[in-house]
């Protein structure tokens, strides 16, 4: 009981600390944990919502998650050389359904979700336009799972993730070496990776 | 690796692996293509063929026998149970932890090592349950494949392994002699109590795959190609936790990459 409360107090204060960055301009420049702290909270309380319809959840979690993510630069990133070769109307639909695949994936993901905390334990500068955030999954049993991600700025100042790293293992590089094999299977078809794809997509949404 | 039981079989099933390996090369991409040439070098993968034959005949095996036996063990063996379980076996590889922890030069995991077996044999009841993780001293394992890649030893070309699954040579070469180093396993041979070591291995070998059946079916589910989704899980996962031998006190830098990460130009999140 006593245990349930301290982790009510610290999840409450960790949650006024994410405030406080977008409280107003700080002078230390824009915090990538503060970021990563909200969005996590935002998710948790959007898939823990139970008095939202399941299609109305499903389309809340997408606009987080498109908005919070730069798909179409990972997107990019995953399909490598393949890319350039592609003409626009390609790109286009790849991009189209690369968010489908990856927003599916990651709200199944969420659903499976059973009380798990993130905590936030420090952010490092890669360079002028790239943090890393050093965060760990604490669960009820088990040792905590280190979650490293990796963001940069839009324009405007703000932050945009385009890779979760899981005890070291690079979401967006397990994609681009799935895609890479995947071109290689069919003789770098764009054709035919988009209608891999598309069977992909039709198969997560079957699955719910 | 817990695998110790199907280990003999394994040679073998290994000795007819070796041989296939010499014929099943995946064909190099022509020189004048740089790109793919790339592709191919990253993925690391020269004997491609010959490990997705393997890999399907491992997912033969599991489908028909280990999965259905760890959802059995799941569906009967209630959480509380599977942890009793699961402690009790991470236990008794505490030698081959501790061995490996010094092995790397890590003085300060040798010591947790050392004190998480004195209390869980003793308080925690020959290891059924884990007292010293509450305690602050959570587990970690250490083997000798890891130790290797400490040391500075390279992965070599990936291999699958039939029944092990994914591997490299670095990795086969701490099988195997952890296979023959164990002092649990020789404790009880010459105790003439070899049974139990093969017990325990294929004990071992469903309490993992139970461990792993979300997972493994998460990423079946999202990958394209799932040989190449385990392969490069399996590469990243171990190159990771080398340099979490190396230094555990702080978090390695995230593998780098040639994203792109000029500013975006798309309008920013707004949690509204």
């Amino acid at each position: 009981m006593f245990r349930r409360t301290l982790i009510k107090a610290a999840f409450a204060l960790g949650f006024a600390a994410t405030l406080l960055p977008f409280g107003g301009a700080r002078a230390d420049g824009p915090d990538a944990g503060a970021f990563i702290e909200k969005l996590a909270d935002t998710a948790i309380n959007t898939v823990a919502d139970k008095q939202l319809a399941e299609t109305e959840r499903d389309e809340r979690f997408r606009t987080l998650f498109v908005s919070s993510f730069d798909l179409p630069t990972i997107g990019k990133f995953v399909l490598a050389r393949y890319w350039k070769t592609a003409t626009p109307e390609q790109q286009q639909e790849f991009l189209k359904l690369f968010e489908d695949q990856v927003v599916l994936t990651w709200a199944k993901r969420f659903k499976d979700y059973s009380g798990e905390k993130l905590k936030v334990l420090g952010n490092n500068k890669e360079d002028d336009h790239t943090w890393v955030v050093d965060s760990q999954i604490t669960r009820e049993k088990g040792p905590p799972i280190p979650v490293q991600w990796r963001l940069h700025d839009s324009a405007d100042g703000n932050f945009r993730i385009t890779d979760i790293i899981v005890e070291g293992v690079s979401m967006a590089i397990t994609q681009r070496q799935d895609f890479a094999s995947t071109m290689q299977g069919i003789g770098g078809k764009m054709d035919s990776l988009l209608s891999a794809m598309r069977t992909k997509v039709d198969q997560l949404k079957a699955a719910g | 690796m817990p695998l110790n039981l199907i280990g003999k079989f394994a040679l073998r099933m290994g000795a007819v692996a070796a041989v296939a390996l010499l014929v099943g090369c995946a064909t190099p991409p022509p020189a004048d293509d740089p790109e793919a040439k790339a592709d191919f070098d990253q993925l690391n993968d020269p004997l491609e063929p010959t490990n997705r034959a393997i890999f399907s005949f491992n997912e033969g095996v599991d489908k028909i026998l280990l999965k259905p036996v760890a959802q059995g063990y799941r569906y009967v063996v209630p959480p509380f149970g599977r942890d009793r379980v699961n402690d009790f076996l991470d236990n008794l590889k505490s030698p081959l932890y501790l061995g490996n922890d010094l092995l790397q030069g890590n003085v300060g995991n040798a010591g947790i090592t050392l004190s998480r077996f004195a209390l869980n044999t003793t308080f925690g009841v020959l290891g059924i349950m884990d007292v010293a993780d509450p305690m602050g001293l959570p587990g970690h394992q250490s083997d000798f494949g890891q130790t290797l890649g400490v040391w500075g030893v390279g992965e070599g070309p990936y291999l699958v392994l039939p029944l092990f699954g994914p591997s490299n040579p670095r990795d086969t070469t701490g099988i195997a002699v952890e296979w023959f180093a164990d002092p649990v396993d020789i404790y009880l041979e010459d105790q003439h109590m070899k049974w139990l070591s093969w017990t325990r291995t294929g004990v071992s070998a469903v309490a993992l795959r139970e461990q792993y059946l979300d997972v493994l079916d998460d990423v079946k589910r999202t990958s394209l190609d799932y040989y190449s989704a385990m392969r490069s899980l399996y590469r990243q996962r171990r190159e990771a936790q080398i340099n979490n031998g190396k230094d555990p006190s702080k978090y390695a830098p995230p593998p780098k990459s040639v994203m792109d990460h000029k500013p975006a130009p798309q309008k920013a999140a707004s949690f509204e």
